[in-house]
């Protein structure tokens, strides 16, 4: 019985894996540029991954629809790194020397990223992050870097955060809550660099875990060492937790958070009083939006039925770092006449003017500068109900 | 050439993947690089799992360990090989230190310890910063020139395959070793490894730490392959994947680490386009591959493949038994005791079992014959006494009693079912392997070598064990109820063969029931009752002891009571069988028995022991399935039918061993008993009913009402069966099966138990009654029939066979003997 | 007023983890097996709680009564396919099939029920109460109650009941049961039903402190395990003690030494406390037979 019903379910595997690879390769058209993803797209990050997706497509979309650059379109491959450095790397590979994308851009994960970048300088095919913020990804060291980056930097985020509270909160004695992972852990020294360059003594730096529900011990501990200010680096849900346990707690104290927050729902899983929260903000499609804006929002709306209200485009980072990032490769191409590495790579160093999302790119790149957004370019905002305003409004 | 084969295999492979690492691109030898990686810390994990049987979830803890070890010695500078060589210690190191107290648990527990371990690893990472650069990790791991060759992914991969290939080419070897099989001894008896002088702590610890070992090589080329590695590299998930590339591709097997390997690694590779939906159908592919193959897809295929020819043990082999290791010496048991929670099993029990003689052991069921044995044998730690051979072994563990000359078989066989024959003796055997085929010949076992034990019958399982014992060539051979369930002509040559072997000059101390074997070999007998002994002497003179025939053979005298007036009811059967055929594995131990057994009668199934009583009872009430043959009950055939819906029919059965639920109250007992009435017993007129019957019982078996709230677990042995029963007649059966109520019961219980019998046919329970007491049975039942291997040899009144002459000599002869 | 509250946390969790681990119990008694997707289970409480009452707007008496008639229909099914198929053939691959399950039960549901975390509303997590000087939510004094509450309902199920008992009988001797008329298959598959459910009630009380997201159960999976193992697996009441212990713990490690060490001191004290007690610390020894 056993070898009859095993003989009679074997082809139906053969089948399954069949149609697997069937699926895998769908038919492509031979001159269309290809551009990888390496991000997560599944697991606890999967919402970052998704949202560099809709920037992406939606620019890629617009591009090809105005003909596409050298006169071929864009196809975007994407792959899942599991938030895994070697899963990343794998698939970089892939990406590279299977696939010949032309260049690909990264994930939320900096440890991911910082994997790639050997691989990206040797093969020498263009890297863009979108989102890992990780200062070594772009200052890598390498003499011909291939890493570029339209994305924050931890470590200007922070001085700006010190800057921001010190300006407005008259910060005296920072006391950090930082999430226990590698973004943290970079945060942790950028920020106690920064404290220490304007002579502020830190009161401490505490750590918790995406799921700890009591966030009140780290809190309390802070508030016995004197901290005046908090500055907050985590995603949506602990950084909801860290703003119910202050409530619970009754401590009323300025919160000056790195941008996690904005890629969620936040005050529907902090409750009002994370409102009080200020953070660092690359974008968002809140207020009044100039043209590019408009344009942009209208094009997700259309491509992505599910995005209803501005609630829904989130987190607004990870979609205009890759909308705008997409663009400038596009531009590098065009620039450089080839999808060749080495020539793109100098390519990019001679783009611009580009009126983008984030901002109007003049040089968006330099020669020993691969990053395209510094301090300047931080806004701080806060949550109003739904919507992410501008500090201020 | 066919030991050959495998080796030339792994080589053969091994130059494949090579030719596709250097002939492909750089992502076709990065991938091959991280199967053969995969496949070395699944080789790893195959010793562990496959060989000694232990399971680790925190594989990747030691594949961390071995890339942090060897990236920080890297960035310092150091040579490679220094590097993989201190990675692989260090992991192995650390295996041994998480072994001291994995191994005191196990099954569940042991998974627990080894993911905690993992979990305890990559928080230790990202806090030990300083040293390992914390969540972030390390950057710029570059492997170094080894002899002036730059290691590209191309030379890596060559590197991988070739650590996989030794790897293998190690396993291979370590399968067919020695240790190898020692360690296969240990995953499938833990005791009868120790009773073959084996010490499973040792062996699983160095299981563990091999495997350790190998997962920690395995990390330390993969840090530089990686040139980058942190605590995010080596995520819990990846200790499943490792345990999953075994399993998937069959534990225990040779390749069945490398085709887990390349499932797991490239399986996902495969499926890398659909993105965001890779892990999800990664996971229903995994769970498909479980389903088709549940041995593993190299066991599956080996399965199917691989047709064994016989080897039986060859005419010429000789059969020669070995001497025993130094001088002849006595066993000398002095003044042993031992307590179960305040109940004393043995208490001041000595004896003396001299070289060259049987000693027998007898006594009734729990007189504490095993348990003295365990004793012996260091299985149970006395409370007090001395075992003496050459020194005091007393409270020794198992292996150092062994090694010491005292080698034993078991109640059950204890083999070690997935290796051969030949291996089960070989294990035991040291010195030249050709001996042990001339064991075999010596025991009398004629079929095939390379059989696994495990598709063994029942009399070549207990010739094999006692091969295997006699290969320790011990000075002592324990034997633990050799001859139960054998057939009269097994018996016969058993006892040709012990007395063969004490005449070799061994001691040889037998616990039996079958008393003409014992009588008919013992040179010297101990009779023990209670955990005491109460005679000792030749055969003639123990028989003779008025205390003997009281305590162990008193219960022939019982005291059933006839039916007064002779049965004479309907004709047509409550349960019929029309050639039932049943059995474990391919030997039928029913053989086409017929039987009926009509209202309101009491009918008898007597037979020696083995001759298929309690088989035909597990039948009969669907305890044992498939079974052949037509089984009727009440004109409904059950013989497809599983225990609960034939139970719910109407068939309840006493089991042997009175199996009461031990935690649970009298009263919850008796209650569960009728649950098989199922919607009767609902609604106030069924409730109302079991009520009733329940009250009815209490007043047939007043102690039990004294302890209805009292745990059955706490009852004696009488009680337990009255319970039992009890609980039986509570589901109102159309008949109860009872399968050895006498077994264990002290005679004058006996006599209490079978009077209840007796009422019970008298107010017209239909009965159908298993009892090595024939006599006894005989007394209470109407018909009786006689089993002798399998098929029913006589049928009758009960009246008729209690006198029949030919009866007496086949069944009742040997206990008459024995009186 | 700091311990206070890291106790009254403490509490809160390791009831659930108690909880959760009576799953573990309850299988692993009757069949030998458990579902190593118990996490899983607790999210699908969360997930499909939240999906009844605030996505489709039922009732809460009928969206909890759907929900964890949905956990138990899951366990159903992983004991149909996942167990059955493996320890019916003696194979010990249920613990492989199950974690495969749990993986594809999480990728299912993050495309379903999307993979933001949301807020599950309750009027019990909204505004903390102060005791003795710290703020609690009213909730998290209310879990460990409804916690011991289900852990004692269950015993009363199960001792003084008719089908309870069937299933202490499969426990001690399911050869006995089935001779008792009891299907003891049927009993296994309950008893997989049954750890859902306590999985996903669990998942119904710890969503409004926590968040709902598809990722949630894997580690509430394992801590739960690690407390089934810790108090015996055997042992009802040892679990639900070592769930307390466990949570009080695990919030007191945090609150005097930080969060770092929490992982790494916890899992130490688990390795500990099983080289010393082999079989848990309320679990008993079986009198080894040969």
């Amino acid at each position: 019985m056993g070898i009859f019903a095993s003989a009679l379910r074997l082809p139906r595997l053969a089948a399954a894996i069949g149609l697997a690879v069937t699926l895998a390769a769908p038919a492509r058209a031979q001159d269309t540029i290809k551009v990888g993803l390496v991000a997560a797209l599944s697991g606890q990050s999967a919402k970052s991954g998704e949202a560099i997706t809709r920037g992406l497509q939606v620019a890629i979309d617009e591009i090809n629809a105005k003909g596409g650059v050298l006169g071929r379109t864009f196809e975007l491959v994407r792959r899942d790194d599991e938030s895994n450095p070697a899963k990343g790397l794998l698939a970089a590979r892939e990406l590279v020397q299977k696939e010949k994308v032309v260049a690909f851009f990264g994930g939320i994960d900096t440890p991911v990223s910082l994997a790639v970048v050997p691989f990206a300088n040797s093969s020498k095919v263009p890297f863009i992050a979108v989102w890992a913020a990780g200062t070594g990804i772009t200052r890598n060291g390498a003499e011909e870097n291939y890493v570029f980056r339209v994305s924050a930097v931890d470590e200007l985020v922070d001085e700006a955060m010190i800057d921001f509270a010190v300006k407005i909160h008259g910060t005296k004695k920072p006391g950090l809550m930082l999430i226990n992972n590698p973004w943290g852990e970079s945060n942790e020294a950028g920020l106690k660099k920064a404290a220490g360059a304007k002579g502020l003594p830190v009161a401490g730096a505490e750590k918790f875990d995406n799921a700890d529900v009591d966030m009140v011990p780290q809190l309390t501990r802070l508030k016995e060492a004197g901290a005046d200010t908090l500055f907050l680096v985590a995603n949506v849900q602990p950084a909801a937790q860290v703003v119910k346990s202050l409530d619970r707690m009754g401590w009323n104290v300025p919160v000056v958070s790195h941008w996690g927050p904005a890629g969620g729902r936040f005050i529907e899983l902090g409750g009002p009083s994370a409102e009080k929260v200020d953070m660092v903000q690359t974008y968002s499609f809140s207020g009044k939006l100039s043209p590019k804006g408009e344009q942009v929002l209208a094009a997700l709306k259309a491509k992505y039925p599910e995005i209803k209200t501005l609630a829904d485009v989130t987190p607004a980072v990870g979609i205009a770092n890759a909308y705008d990032a997409m663009n400038l490769l596009a531009l590098a191409i065009a620039k450089a006449g080839t999808t060749d590495g080495p020539a793109l790579r100098k390519a990019f160093y001679e783009i611009g003017p580009y009126v983008g999302l984030i901002k109007t790119y003049e040089t968006p790149f330099s020669v020993g500068n691969n990053d395209a957004l510094g301090k300047g370019d931080y806004i701080f905002t806060h949550f109003k109900g739904a919507e992410i305003v501008p500090v201020g409004q | 050439m066919r030991a050959l084969l495998p080796a030339l295999a792994i080589l053969v492979l091994a130059g494949a993947a090579t030719g596709l690492a250097l002939a492909g691109e750089s992502y076709t030898a990065f991938v091959i690089a991280l199967v053969a990686l995969t496949a070395l810390v699944g080789i790893g994990l195959n010793i562990l799992l496959g060989l000694t049987g232990q399971v680790s979830l925190g594989h990747v803890g030691f594949y961390a360990i071995g890339a942090y070890v060897s990236g920080i010695l890297l960035l310092k500078g150091a040579g490679f090989p220094l590097a993989l060589a201190a990675a692989a210690v260090a992991a192995g190191a650390v295996g041994f230190l998480l072994a001291l107290p994995a191994l005191r648990v196990r099954g569940p527990y042991l998974a627990m310890v080894t993911i905690a371990f993992a979990f305890i690893v990559e928080h230790g990472l990202i806090e030990w910063r300083a040293v390992t650069g914390g969540a972030n990790g390390l950057m710029g791991i570059l492997p170094p020139p080894v002899m002036g060759l730059m290691l590209a992914e191309r030379e890596m991969a060559v590197l991988c395959v070739a650590l996989a290939t030794l790897a293998l080419l190690g396993f291979l070897a370590l399968a067919e070793s020695r240790l190898g099989r020692a360690m296969l001894a240990v995953r499938d008896s833990e005791v009868a490894a120790q009773s073959v002088g084996l010490n499973p702590v040792v062996l699983k610890t160095l299981a563990f730490v091999l495997s350790a070992a190998l997962a920690g090589l395995a990390g330390a080329v993969f840090a530089p392959l990686m040139m980058f590695i942190s605590p995010g590299s080596f995520p819990f998930s990846q200790s499943i994947l490792f345990l999953f590339a075994v399993v998937v591709g069959g534990a225990g097997t040779v390749f069945g680490p490398v085709v887990g390997a390349l499932v797991v690694v490239g399986l996902p590779e495969l499926l890398a386009d659909f993105a965001e939906y890779r892990l999800l159908l990664f996971g229903g592919l995994l769970l498909a591959v479980l389903w088709l193959a549940p041995r593993g897809i190299v066991g599956e295929v080996a399965r199917r493949l691989v047709r064994r020819r016989p080897r039986p043990v060859r005419a010429d082999a000789g059969a020669a038994m070995l001497a025993p290791q130094g001088a002849p010496l006595p066993l000398e048991v002095r003044d042993l005791a031992i307590a179960f929670g305040g109940i004393k099993a043995s208490n001041g029990v000595s004896f003396t079992a001299r070289p060259g003689a049987v000693t027998s052991l007898i006594g009734p069921n729990g007189a504490g014959k095993t348990t003295v044995l365990n004793m012996i044998g260091g299985f149970y730690r006395p409370d007090a006494g001395a075992v003496r051979l050459d020194r005091d072994l007393a409270g020794a563990p198992a292996y150092k009693v062994a090694r010491a000359g005292i080698a034993r078989t078991y109640q059950t066989t204890q083999l070690f079912g997935s290796l051969s024959v030949i291996d089960n003796v070989r294990i035991a055997l040291k010195g030249d392997p050709a001996q042990a085929e001339a064991l075999l010949a010596f025991v009398g076992y004629g079929g095939d070598l390379d059989a696994p034990a495990d598709d063994l019958a029942h009399v070549d399982r207990r010739l094999v064990e006692i091969a295997r014992a006699l290969a320790m060539r011990p000075r002592v051979l324990l034997l633990d109820e050799p001859a139960a369930g054998l057939m009269r002509a097994d018996k016969d040559r058993l006892a040709l063969l012990l007395r063969r072997i004490a005449d070799a000059g061994l001691a040889v101390l037998l616990v039996e029931h079958d008393m003409a074997l014992v009588m008919g070999i013992s040179d010297h007998v101990v009779v023990l009752d209670a955990g005491r002994v109460i005679a000792a002497g030749a055969p003639a003179e123990v028989r003779a002891d008025p205390a003997v025939i009281a305590a162990y053979l008193g219960g022939d005298t019982g005291r059933g009571r006839p039916r007064a007036a002779a049965w004479d009811g309907s004709r047509d059967a409550v349960l019929t069988t029309v050639g039932l055929t049943a059995g474990y594995g391919a030997a039928p131990v029913l053989n086409g028995v017929g039987l009926d057994v009509r209202p309101g009668e009491a009918v008898a199934l007597l037979g020696a022991n083995g001759a298929g009583k309690s088989t035909a009872m597990r039948a009969l009430s669907g305890l044992l399935r498939p079974v052949a043959g037509e089984v009727v009950l009440a004109d409904a055939p059950i013989g497809a039918l599983p225990a609960h819906v034939i139970a719910r029919m109407g068939l309840a059965l006493v089991p042997e061993g009175r199996q009461v639920f031990p935690e649970l109250s009298v009263r919850d007992n008796l209650m569960l008993g009728a649950h098989s009435r199922g919607k009767a017993a609902r609604g106030k007129a069924g409730a109302a009913e079991v009520a009733a019957d329940f009250e009815a019982l209490l007043t047939r078996f007043p102690r039990l009402r004294e302890r209805l709230s009292q745990r059955a677990g706490l009852l004696s042995g009488g009680e337990q069966q009255m319970l039992a029963v009890a609980r039986g007649l509570m589901a109102r059966p159309k008949i109860l099966l009872l399968d050895e109520p006498s077994l264990g019961l002290a005679p004058a219980i006996i006599g209490e138990l079978f009077d209840i019998l007796a009422e019970l046919r008298d107010e017209g329970v239909t009965l159908l009654l298993v009892d090595q007491m024939a006599a006894l049975a005989l007394t209470v039942a109407d018909r009786a029939y006689v089993l002798e291997q399998g098929r029913v040899v006589k049928a009758g009144a009960a009246a008729d066979l209690a006198g029949d002459a030919e009866l007496e000599a086949a069944y009742l002869g040997a206990k008459a003997g024995g009186a | 007023m700091l311990i206070l509250s890291a106790i009254v946390s403490g509490l809160s969790l390791g009831s659930m983890y108690g909880l959760i681990a009576l799953g573990f119990h309850t299988t692993y008694t009757v069949s030998y097996a458990v579902n190593f997707a118990q996490g899983s289970c607790v999210m699908l409480g969360a997930v499909l709680g939240y999906t009844f009452w605030v996505t489709l707007g039922l009732p809460l008496p009928l969206a909890i009564a759907a929900t964890l008639a949905a956990c138990a229909l899951a366990g159903l099914v992983v004991e149909r396919a996942l167990v059955r198929p493996f320890t019916a053939r003696g194979s010990s691959a249920w613990l492989m099939a199950t974690v495969a399950g749990g993986i594809v039960l999480d990728n299912a549901v993050m495309f379903t029920f999307g993979k933001e975390p949301r807020a599950f509303p309750s009027l019990l997590a909204r505004t903390p109460v102060d005791l003795f000087g710290a703020g609690v939510y009213p909730l998290q004094l209310v879990i460990p109650v409804v916690g011991v509450a289900i852990a004692l309902g269950l015993h009363v199920l199960l001792r003084h009941t008719a089908r309870g008992k069937a299933l202490l009988a499969v426990v001690q001797n399911p050869t006995a049961a089935s001779l008792m008329g009891i299907d003891v298959k049927r009993v296994v598959a309950l008893a997989f039903a049954a750890s859902a459910v306590l999985a996903g009630i669990a998942g119904l009380l710890i969503a409004p402190l926590l968040a709902v997201s598809s990722d949630m159960g894997l580690m509430f999976g394992i801590k739960a395990f690690a407390v089934a193992i810790l108090g015996g697996m055997g042992s009802a009441s040892g679990i639900m003690l070592a769930g307390f212990a466990y949570g009080l713990v695990e919030a007191l490690v945090t609150s005097m030494l930080g969060s770092s060490y929490t992982q790494i001191l916890v899992f130490l004290a688990v390795i500990a406390a099983l080289a010393l007690a082999p079989d848990g610390l309320f679990g008993r020894a079986a009198v080894k037979k040969v």
